[in-house]
């Protein structure tokens, strides 16, 4: 009799998506690339795209590459002092254990 | 996938590609709705953004399931008064291109602005 396939259906422990670690990736980046910029409406799509793709592979490089990953960048234009004008709210339907969210 | 005994045939039901496929139009609609019920008819009021947003959102995700297609859903809301200041967004994802699609909503009135970007991700 052949030997049978083993399927991973659960990553290991050591892989399982880390929010600490992303969150850093993300800081590390966003500290990089917008420390002392001014917003520029004609840059900022641009920016907002790279950021997006930075992000996206620096995370995937620190071990998370079998996560399907999905990165979003809100870049938001400060006119005036604390007035709290945006609100950003993220939802998931996925599975607890081995999904994340940062 | 269900299986069904038929006189002396085996009848095996699965889901077609419409019931599996990511359909922005479907999603659009979900969203628009969604917006609607949540803010529709309201002026911006920074004391009512966030239980707005979570609204938008939980409703979006309650209706996006109902729909019973093999996803993973992610939902996100950016609520903005309408005070000249710029917002840009941009998302890129590493995902399935034939099985994973997105979807978003700008939604408006008078006083503030209402984003709502859905991504689903096939099981």
């Amino acid at each position: 009799m052949e030997g049978s396939d083993t399927y991973l259906i659960r990553p290991n422990h050591q892989y399982k998506f880390k929010p600490a670690v992303v969150k850093e990736c993300i800081r590390e980046i966003v500290r990089e690339r917008l420390s002392g910029m001014r917003y520029d409406p004609e840059e900022v799509p641009e920016l907002s795209r790279s950021l997006a793709e930075c992000i996206k592979d620096k995370v995937k490089s620190s071990g998370f590459d079998k996560y399907k990953l999905v990165v979003q960048v809100v870049i938001g234009e400060q006119r005036g002092q604390g007035v709290k004008w945006v609100q950003v709210k993220a939802v998931c339907l996925h599975s607890q254990s081995t999904d994340g969210r940062r | 996938m269900l299986g069904s005994h038929i006189g002396g045939t085996i009848m095996d039901e699965y889901q077609t590609e419409e019931e599996t496929a990511f359909v922005v139009e479907e999603v659009s609609k979900i969203i628009k709705e969604s917006v609607e019920a949540a803010i529709g008819g309201n002026a911006y009021q920074h004391s009512r953004v966030n239980q707005w947003s979570t609204s938008v959102v939980e409703q979006s995700l309650s209706q996006l399931s109902k729909l019973g297609k093999p996803f993973k859903y992610i939902v996100t809301c950016i609520i903005m008064q309408k005070n000249g200041a710029g917002l840009q967004t941009a998302c890129t994802c590493f995902w399935d291109n034939s099985t994973d699609g997105s979807c978003t909503v700008r939604w408006e009135n008078k006083s503030m602005y209402c984003i709502v970007s859905v991504f689903g991700l096939a099981i």
